[in-house]
């Protein structure tokens, strides 16, 4: 019996040794490329480790491709959408959470943004396109922060309900009963109360928009308001691709999300479930 | 006049908390419809005028529904779900199961959550990086090691054969994590004692798994579905970079096939007459589908 079970331990730490490799070992693959200086590529067999690690890639693409301006393209529109979202998002929960709304509304709003979640991007790109040229907003910043507002809204609604309805009722009600308006009970107890919403809706909504492709890749043209995965992208499709300048693009684009879900990975799943997973 | 007298007569009866539930709520929700259903009107005003604005009916959704570049995509999109689904939700099951039944000390299980957390995080377009780099000819990870072996090269992205299998592999790696994470969740929702009480009544592993942990998966396994259903039929930006749909039409999904049509070919009224059957026939699917999911909804 105990036999047995070694046997099956050691089967078990196998297969996952196995899943690990297979998931890792591209990424391992990925890291080491981008920190390999040029002459290494060309070896006639490549080696898993570069022999000199060197930053020369993340130089390269960051400063002699200018993808540095990307980098902060995407950094304004990813924050300032999120902002956006998070506000609007609050907006819209807060009656229908703390206030007595009818079952028909509660389900009418949530099940309105629930089925934006199915509708996909290209189908709704080809207007944007139309709205965002008639509007003069072609190439520009604001309209990608319009649009990712209005995309991942649906997200940091779900998700600020998820956390809204846990809060008691009694809190604000007790504030009110001392006197205080709902305006006050809003900002002086329940606002502070949703400090860990908002930062975990806000970090999964800003790491969405910060991977967003398709709609900045038709919505913009020039390196002027161009966000970062557009630009990796053309490392990607080029004809003769540059392995570790493509491979340190991808390490940036993956860097920012993977910290931020290091701050926020109780959230993470319960973001991509719009809430029905709740981790304890 | 009477109409308008029963509204105001309901909205008196209503408390002023319900009043206000309206009152904060409007605002804010009746333009962020309108900005959102936007899109949709757009759409089906451009499908049914030409690219100069003329009027012409129906004949961009002839053109459109008549083009069989369409059903070839509708097919590709169906084999690929029909591959990547089963395969992610099988294999997530799977290592959910072991381990949750193996894997008991919880510094290993918090292992296993982080880890398998980064490939649900990575941007598509990084995602398309990486595999670039497991897949390319001479310095891809695959080539390497079938050379390695004496192996000539394959061409993983570019063979008709093996693009679709290749692009189905990328999925899996990026999603098998997020299936294992909602199921392992699930598992250890289930009640230890009714477990206990079974293998104390004889129960095999099987029959655990089948009559107990099965029954409390069923409604995850759903929700699962649901929002991988939902990414396959947006599947874009890692194919694009991979493959850009080919060779030939052979990985061009739904999403890629639209693309082409709207700003390959710049044919805007039928990449918008696409738009409006896409948008139409998402909402229709969406409503019979979301009835099944669990009722954490209101």
């Amino acid at each position: 019996m105990r036999r047995r079970g070694i046997l099956v331990r050691a089967m078990t730490y196998t297969a996952l040794a196995a899943v690990f490799v297979f998931f890792g070992f591209p990424l391992l693959y990925l890291v080491s490329t981008s920190l390999k200086p040029r002459p290494e590529l060309f070896v006639a067999v490549p080696t898993v480790l570069p022999r000199l690690p060197s930053l020369d890639a993340y130089a390269g693409v960051l400063f002699e491709r200018g993808f540095a301006g990307l980098l902060l393209n995407s950094i304004v529109v990813g924050l300032a959408a999120t902002t956006l979202a998070i506000v609007l998002a609050f907006a819209v929960t807060y009656p229908i959470t703390r206030l007595p709304a009818s079952r028909r509304t509660r389900t009418f709003v949530l099940d309105w943004a629930l089925s934006l979640r199915f509708l996909p991007p290209i189908a709704v790109v080809v207007p944007y396109f139309t709205i965002v040229r008639a509007m003069g907003l072609y190439n520009q910043l604001p309209a990608l922060i319009i649009v990712y507002t209005i995309f991942n809204l649906p997200l940091a609604i779900w998700m600020l309900k998820g956390f809204l309805q846990e809060i008691p009722l009694e809190v604000e009600e007790a504030a009110m009963s001392d006197g205080a308006s709902r305006w006050q009970a809003f900002r002086m107890v329940l606002l502070p109360l949703s400090r860990t919403a908002i930062l975990s809706a806000g970090v999964v909504v800003f790491a969405f928009d910060w991977a967003e492709f398709l709609f900045a890749f038709i919505l913009t043209a020039t390196p002027q308001a161009m966000t970062f995965p557009v630009g990796v992208q053309g490392l990607v499709t080029q004809f003769e691709i540059i392995w570790n300048d493509m491979a340190a693009g991808g390490v940036i684009a993956i860097a920012v999300p993977l910290m931020l879900m290091l701050v926020a990975r109780r959230y993470v799943i319960t973001g991509l479930t719009f809430g029905v997973i709740r981790e304890k | 006049m009477t109409l308008a007298l029963r509204l105001r007569s309901g909205w008196a009866k209503r408390s002023r908390q319900e009043q206000l539930v309206y009152r904060l709520l409007l605002p804010v929700f009746v333009p962020l419809f309108f900005v959102a259903t936007l899109p949709f009107l757009i759409a089906v005003y451009e499908s049914l005028t030409s690219s100069s604005g003329a009027f012409v009916g129906l004949a961009n959704f002839e053109r459109a529904l008549g083009n069989p570049a369409l059903y070839t995509s509708l097919r590709q999109t169906a084999i690929y779900g029909l591959v990547v689904l089963p395969t992610e939700i099988l294999l997530g099951l799977g290592i959910a199961l072991l381990v949750h039944r193996t894997v008991s000390s919880p510094g290993v299980r918090a292992a296993i959550y982080i880890a398998a957390m980064v490939p649900i995080v990575i941007p598509q377009i990084a995602v398309g990086v990486v595999f670039r780099l497991v897949f390319a000819p001479d310095y891809g990870i695959l080539n390497i090691l079938l050379g390695s072996t004496g192996h000539e090269q394959i061409l993983w992205l570019s063979t008709p054969a093996l693009a679709m299998l290749s692009v189905a592999t990328v999925d899996i790696w990026q999603w098998t994590p997020f299936v294992y994470l909602v199921l392992f969740a699930g598992l250890q929702a289930v009640p230890q004692e009714t477990v206990e009480a079974a293998q104390v009544d004889g129960a095999g592993p099987w029959t655990q798994f089948r009559h107990i942990e099965l029954v409390y998966l069923r409604p995850l396994l759903l929700l699962v579905l649901f929002f991988r259903l939902a990414d396959v039929l947006r599947v874009f930006d890692a194919v694009y970079v991979l493959t850009g749909g080919g060779p030939g039409t052979t990985t061009e999904f739904l999403s890629l096939y639209l693309y082409r049509v709207g700003f390959r070919f710049s044919d805007l009224p039928q990449a918008s007459a696409l738009a409006v059957v896409v948008m139409a026939g998402m909402l229709l699917f969406y409503n019979a589908i979301s009835r099944f999911l669990p009722a954490e909804r209101a």
